[in-house]
């Protein structure tokens, strides 16, 4: 089992998951990068997620008064699945399709497009934009609930096409206006209703009332249109087709996932301005997608297997985001293994980090990569990352520490033992900055001498040095 | 002594979950007011009076004190077309001053780096309280965020000095040497170091405050010392943020909404008090907000969402008074059960900004409005 | 595959002939509550016991993210309101993961927690006494307390679901007996939940992951099991709760069905109660008091049918509000009136008997 082969391993298991423990790198190693790229993807694998034992303990997984309840089920999922990818891809189209709590009041229904992510996310882009357009929360969110027949509300329409398939520049104003024209009718039941909830807030009298899809045919306005130079009558459904058979939309698309799984790109409004960083990644990107009529899984799968994602060039290269920081950092820790009512406390301070599950900023999503950091909440990404791992009563902590003492046998240079942590800390590699000041760390505490002596001092070294990697730079990147 | 512009500082207290506008200024002389509010109501005899038509709610004696020495501006009717009563919504209208579009950027954001435009002072803003309110952000503003001061910091957790300061040490060496990476290395790098400047600042606040004032226990009370404490050591901080609540009552309201303004109350008049004590009181505005007044009529336990609420300013240099109008209670007059607000917020954003920080208001709050003239001159 | 479809069609005609129609034996009765998240109302209620005055006293374990939900709402049948008391934490009269609430004779109330395995007990007023009940897996320690019961001699029945068996301690916390362990088998449990002791002094227990009732003497000894699990009558998915009325017939909390059953006390299938909640008087004055809201409301048909995607029972409740959405606990009055606990609607459903 070579080095690079485990390296390789580790970048994968980050970008296609929260990252994953020694043993889970070293298995996945023995099964061959290949087939685990194919594991990652095959849809019968079962995510192992227990949802009579959720419902039985956490009422708001399912009830969805606010964000709070969702935050924790989700971020359940990223530590517990077993399908990591699939909660990174909900993720992933969380970040494109942001729709944000504070026009809906209601979680469940967020919950329930994140579900429609997990079901839609890998298949044919086109049926997702389709899904993506019933999705009732989308509805709320860019108001088509006032895109009526004869009073045409633009806004889904334009963000379809802006943010969500094709990106600015390759349509007109009358695209956007045929565009809107097609959603014309689809709505949400009980719509007044429904909207005077959302904002007012409420949950009265008796909790949160689900939001679900209503085509209103006589609201529809069937009349022909030309939309991206085909002229006809369009429904909704027509109008997603014609963008799914655009290189625009392919070109788009591929650019969102290369940002979100290869390395960093600007914020999406400067897209129409800078080159990718890899040109040749997004036509490769785009190839797979016509090739595979339109479809997620086989992108992912060609990007994951593509040399321009096993360059070394991109490893490390992205900065996590909060939900990747503190998922990785719990399932190291395997403290929420059982249910427990504190994991409220880290889906809290994913918020606090600036990243508030379910309410994205606002409709263009979370920007990425140093966007993600302020001096506020770097300072939290730090002391979370470290005291986690310097609690050597966390089980994931315990373990690692009882390895590192087994490995070292007695004796330990300081550069063995930095170099076990940050292997059993999923395979991490360290710039030349942050490994002198760790080796200048491990020389001055002293000891060398592990798991030969007391369990306690073992713990106080390891603990300490676990710390320190924590709290490098290099943590924080992805 | 009269302040300087520059010596001017902004401290805002955000009441959270939507205070009940009615039941902190009661309009306890209108049979209208006690015809809605069956269940949840302050009698005329608990109603600490403020002009023989409207009072302030029981437990309110610090503010009515500082009331009856003229330095409360109340503002009556206040806030802003087509009433939106999702806490989140509201709050993001509030914090951004936008209240059609979906803002990124939050107003006093934008009024920090006016004070501070090339980001010299990395405390120039300070919320006391974990996770930065949209008020406060702006991209490239560097705002610290301060959950607990004595503790504030990196490595928090390490109870042990020595420890502590061995980490920092190591800390100190990836960061400060990581300029030698890639851009994101480097980015890295200076924000750790820049973390790192500004907790060694502010840590230096606590061990230089004395007072004799004690304040509460509360976390607002807490909060508002930590104001005091980073006010006095003078580390150039012009604005200060916190919060407190939940004022969300819609259920069981007299006993919290009476808990609330205790703490509230006394806090305010701590935190004055302590500004007296060190002679600072001239240098000091506080505005309370809240992100929407409540229902006119109870729900037979609380009351529920509404609009058109009470802001108030506070300090030595107030004009006190009341300003807007309260609204009508008649039911033809209200917004969808809800009283009607009169004046836009930004009226009062506006005012603090131009008047008080000598800041041009227009381009942080999104347009020209008309200002109170709320300062003694 | 079609033959063995109308054979299905054909058991399930016979059962209906064999059984009474809902409206001979149950008939909804009235809506109790409110969601509210401090004092009067329900937050996630998971459980509610009734004294022998009429006082009812709903324990609600709100949910992680909001900690003002915790508490005991105490009320009674006609809607009025007497006062909250308990709340989050782990000191003295606070509770975590609240889930079951029971009533001695001399009017005592208990409350049980399951993320610190303690019970702890107040006065009939809300006035915290004191606590008892220590983790773990040793005979009288405990480990995730679901249900409690008091048996004819005014102990205290808990079941401890993840020892997988039910224990017995004297009220002040003296342990007395215990039995069940882990398995499928008579007498096994797979982390049961709800706990009931019949007038004849029979005790029921719902073995939830089982998806089954099983019924035992009084000393603990295995008697017959009901139920096996589906969605189907007679079915159970997940069930959370049982009440033994003195005929013997069962009322059982199929949670994961969302949905209550009424069994006859041998065990054959009666009637299925899918929920009927109408406007509480908690509920008319919140709507009185929004008024648009309300006109809003009454414009809209809130029956509509349902497109619901990603499907199931658990979806399909979030829709429409009459129906229950995760009842949770079934418990009698004293006069035989049946109280569900509709946990995820914040209110209690009441049915009685004709």
């Amino acid at each position: 089992m070579s080095l690079q082969d485990i390296a390789l391993m580790a970048h994968l298991m980050r970008r296609a998951g929260f990252g994953a423990t020694y043993q889970e790198i070293h298995e996945n190693v023995s099964d061959g990068y290949d087939h685990t790229v194919d594991h990652l993807l095959d849809p019968n694998v079962s995510d192992g997620i227990q949802q009579d034992m959720l419902r039985r303990y956490h009422p708001d997984h399912s009830g969805g008064l606010g964000t709070a309840g969702m935050a924790f089920y989700w971020l359940h999922r990223m530590v517990q699945t077993q399908t990591p990818l699939r909660e990174k891809v909900a993720l992933f189209w969380h970040h494109v399709f942001a729709t944000g709590y504070g026009k809906l009041a209601q979680g469940r229904v967020l919950m329930d497009q994140v579900e429609m992510f997990r079901q839609h996310g890998f298949g044919s882009l086109k049926t997702l934009l389709i899904e993506l357009s019933r999705d009732p929360s989308m509805i709320i969110w860019l108001d088509n609930q006032d895109n009526h027949k004869g009073a045409i509300n633009e806004n889904y329409g334009r963000e379809l096409l802006e943010l969500f398939s094709m990106g600015v520049g390759n349509y007109s104003e009358d695209d956007i206006k045929a565009c809107a024209q097609a959603f014309t009718g689809w709505t949400v039941s009980n719509a007044k209703y429904m909207k005077m909830r959302a904002d007012n807030d409420s949950l009265w009298p008796y909790g949160r009332l689900n939001l679900h899809f209503e085509f209103d045919e006589d609201d529809h306005d069937g009349s022909e249109m030309t939309f991206l130079n085909e002229t006809g009558v369009f429904n909704g459904e027509e109008v997603v087709d014609i963008i799914c058979r655009q290189p625009a939309t392919a070109n788009f698309i591929s650019r969102h996932m290369y940002n979100f799984f290869v390395a960093d790109e600007p914020p999406v409004p400067q897209w129409p301005y800078r080159e990718p960083r890899d040109p040749e990644a997004i036509q490769i990107l785009s190839d797979a997608y016509f090739e595979s009529g339109y479809n997620i899984a086989e992108m992912l799968r060609v990007m994951f297997k593509s040399e321009f994602f096993k360059s070394e060039n991109v490893r490390s290269e992205k900065v996590k985001s909060p939900a990747e920081l503190v998922a990785g950092v719990l399932r190291l820790t395997g403290e929420s293994r059982k249910l427990t009512p504190k994991l409220q406390g880290d889906a809290n301070l994913l918020g606090v980090m600036g990243q508030q599950l379910l309410n994205p900023p606002s409709v263009e999503g979370w920007h990425t990569g140093t966007e993600w950091l302020d001096t506020g909440n770097l300072v939290e990404r730090i002391n979370y990352a470290a005291s986690k791992f310097a609690d050597v009563n966390k089980p994931g902590i315990k373990e690692m520490i009882g390895r590192l003492a087994a490995d070292a046998g007695g004796v330990a240079t300081p550069e063995t033992l930095v170099q076990d942590c940050l292997d059993q800390m999923g395979a991490i590699s360290l710039s030349k900055t942050s490994m002198d000041a760790l080796l200048n760390q491990a020389s001055k505490t002293g000891k060398s001498e592990i798991g030969t002596d007391e369990r306690e001092t073992d713990e106080d070294i390891l603990g300490e040095l676990l710390r320190l990697v924590a709290a490098t730079p290099d943590f924080q990147r992805c | 002594m009269v302040s300087t512009k520059s010596d001017r500082k902004l401290v805002v207290i955000q009441l959270s979950g939507g205070n009940d506008y009615m039941n902190t200024i009661v309009p306890y002389t209108n049979g209208l007011y006690y015809d809605n509010r069956k269940t949840v109501n302050i009698q005329p005899t608990e109603v600490l009076d403020i002009d023989g038509e409207y009072g302030f709610r029981s437990h309110m004696e610090p503010i009515k004190d500082l009331w009856g020495q003229g330095d409360v501006a109340i503002i009556n009717g206040i806030g802003y077309p087509t009433p939106n009563r999702s806490h989140f919504r509201s709050m993001d209208i509030w914090h951004t001053a936008l209240p059609d579009d979906i803002g990124n950027e939050g107003w006093l954001g934008r009024a920090i780096r006016e004070l501070d435009p090339k980001g010299e002072n990395v405390l120039t803003g300070v919320n006391f309280g974990r996770g930065l309110p949209r008020a406060l952000a702006v991209r490239g503003v560097p705002v610290a965020s301060v959950g607990n001061l004595e503790t504030y910091g990196l490595f928090s957790d390490i109870s042990d000095d020595s420890s502590r300061d061995l980490a920092l040490e190591t800390f100190a060496q990836m960061y400060g040497n990581a300029n030698g990476g890639d851009a994101v290395m480097k980015f890295l790098g200076q924000t750790g170091m820049d973390a790192l400047k500004g907790a060694d600042i502010l840590s230096t606040a606590p061990a230089k405050y004395s007072s004799t004032v004690e304040y509460a226990a509360d976390p607002l009370s807490q909060s508002m010392r930590s104001v005091a404490q980073v006010l006095f050591a003078d580390l150039g901080t012009r604005v200060f943020y916190t919060q407190h609540g939940s004022f969300d009552t819609h259920s069981g309201e007299s006993a919290t909404h009476q808990q609330l303004w205790m703490d509230v109350s006394a806090a305010i008049g701590d935190f004055t008090a302590d500004l007296k004590e060190h002679g600072r009181e001239d240098e000091v505005a506080i505005l309370v907000f809240t992100e929407f007044g409540r229902r006119v009529k109870d729900n037979g336990s609380g009351t529920d969402h509404g609009s058109g609420g009470a802001a108030f300013v506070i300090g030595s240099s107030v004009e006190g008074g009341m300003y807007g109008e309260y609204p009508s209670l008649k039911e033809q007059d209200q917004l969808e059960g809800d009283l009607h607000y009169n004046n836009d917020f930004r009226t009062t954003y506006a005012t603090l900004l131009e008047q008080w920080l000598g800041l041009e208001a227009a381009p942080i709050v999104n347009g020209h409005f008309e200002q109170f003239s709320l300062f003694k001159n | 595959m079609q033959l063995l479809q109308i054979s299905n069609v054909v058991r399930r005609q016979n059962k209906l002939t064999t059984t009474r129609t809902a409206t001979d034996f149950l008939v909804y009765d009235r809506t109790l509550g409110v969601a509210a998240m401090e004092f009067r109302g329900f937050y996630y209620p998971v459980d509610l016991a009734i004294n022998k005055e009429g006082r009812i006293y709903g324990l609600n374990r709100s949910h992680e993210g909001d900690p003002r939900g915790v508490r005991i709402c105490m009320f009674d049948y006609d809607s009025n309101y007497f006062g909250a008391f308990g709340s989050v934490g782990e000191e003295d009269g606070q509770f975590t993961w609240a889930t079951s609430i029971a009533i001695d004779r001399e009017g005592l109330v208990y409350v049980s927690d399951e993320y610190t395995d303690r019970i702890s007990i107040f006065d009939s007023e809300g006035n915290y006494l004191r606590k008892w009940g220590e983790h773990g897996d040793m005979p009288g320690q405990i480990d995730g307390p679901a249900s409690m019961a008091f048996d004819n001699d005014d102990n205290l029945l808990i079941s401890d679901h993840r020892n997988n068996r039910i224990q017995k301690f004297t009220k002040d916390g003296r342990y007395v007996s215990s039995f069940g362990k882990e398995g499928e088998g008579d007498g096994e449990f797979n982390l049961p939940w709800g706990v009931t002791v019949s007038s004849s002094g029979d005790l029921y227990v719902v073995d939830w992951r089982n998806d089954r009732i099983q019924r035992f003497t009084s000393d603990g000894e295995f008697k017959s099991k009901y139920c096996e699990s589906g969605s189907d009558e007679g079915q159970l998915n997940r069930p959370a709760s049982v009440a033994v009325d003195k005929s013997g017939h069962m009322y059982v909390a199929d949670m994961g069905n969302d949905r209550v059953q009424v069994f006859d006390p041998d065990g054959g299938f009666v009637m299925t109660l899918e929920g009927q909640a109408t406007v509480s008087p908690w509920a008319q004055e919140f709507l009185d008091a929004s008024p648009t809201e309300a006109s809003a409301r009454y414009e809209s048909d809130l029956r509509v049918a349902l497109n619901a995607r990603t499907g199931g029972t658990y979806e399909k409740r979030s829709h429409i509000e009459h129906l229950f959405w995760a009842p949770i606990s079934v418990k009698l009055d004293l006069e035989g009136k049946i109280y569900v606990t509709d946990r995820n609607r914040h209110r209690v459903q009441v049915y009685r008997r004709v």
